[in-house]
């Protein structure tokens, strides 16, 4: 009976926690800022309730952590450039490999010298984590979002907190 | 003296107790006292510890409130951040489409 107990928590453990190790200690020291959030399962459902359904911004993320079950972020603001290495982010690409992971979308931006890649997670056809990598000169970010995550609620939160809402794009008219 | 006057005087005049009243009084005061002890006196600990269940209770509440206000400062920071970023793939794909 026991060893059943322990063998479900097993089952269950993955689903909450971290889909993969950020394994970035060594910039802590060097970082002139850090957030990190690291939200469990158990803690977010604690949360949630601590949103206002009232408040537009609060809604809209009380609706999408409906499917999450671990939110993990790791953000270092850097006084210097070049005080991080591409190194530090090979460790989690290595990670965030075919077949579970998919890199979606990456963003290389030369003017901004901002990479953004966006990669996500699929077990059994469903979406189970996404994870996003932004490295700009002077700032390192790493997501983890464990669950169902709704691409769309997620991207819908562009048009909030104070980010302008990202509009459709006309399709092109052809030429004659 | 009118008839009132006899009456009154006749009814608010000096009556002596029995002279077992004084023991009779006692007796019953004696008899009542410990059932009105059980009834009306707590034990001294009493308030003290219903002061204490109630500050624990009420301490315990904020506390566990300041924990879920942590919580979801918490999670709007981590949805702001993750949003900033998609914001601004999203901004450099619909570029990259125009």
């Amino acid at each position: 009976m026991r060893s059943v107990g322990v063998l479900l928590l097993a089952a269950l453990m993955p689903l909450s926690a971290q889909q993969f190790k950020f394994n970035l200690e060594n910039l802590e020291k060097k970082a002139s800022d850090t957030v990190d959030v690291s939200l469990s399962g158990s803690t977010l459902q604690f949360a949630a309730k601590f949103l206002d359904g009232k408040d537009p911004e609060e809604a809209k993320v009380k609706k999408l952590m409906s499917g999450i079950v671990g939110i993990y972020v790791k953000s270092f603001q850097f006084k210097a450039e070049g005080t991080w290495s591409q190194a530090d982010l090979e460790g989690i690409r290595k990670q965030l490999h075919e077949p579970e992971w998919s890199r979606i979308v990456g963003v290389k931006s030369s003017e901004d010298r901002e990479n953004t890649e966006v990669f996500v997670r699929t077990e059994n056809k469903k979406i189970a984590g996404v994870a996003v990598i932004s490295a700009e000169a002077k700032q390192l970010t790493v997501v983890n979002i464990v669950g169902d995550v709704d691409l769309e609620s997620l991207a819908d939160l562009s048009g909030h907190f104070g980010l302008p809402k990202l509009e459709a794009v006309p399709p092109k008219k052809s030429k004659r | 003296m009118d008839w009132l006057e006899k009456e009154l005087a006749k009814a608010l005049e000096r009556k002596e107790p029995s002279p077992d009243f004084a023991a009779k009084l006692t007796a019953r005061i004696e008899s009542e006292a410990p059932r009105r002890s059980r009834l009306f006196h707590f034990p001294r600990w009493m308030p003290a510890a219903a002061a204490f269940v109630m500050l624990a209770t009420s301490g315990s509440l904020a506390w566990r409130r300041h924990q879920g206000m942590v919580a979801k400062e918490q999670v709007m920071l981590a949805m702001r951040i993750t949003a900033g970023k998609l914001n601004h793939v999203q901004a450099h794909v619909r570029e990259a489409q125009q």
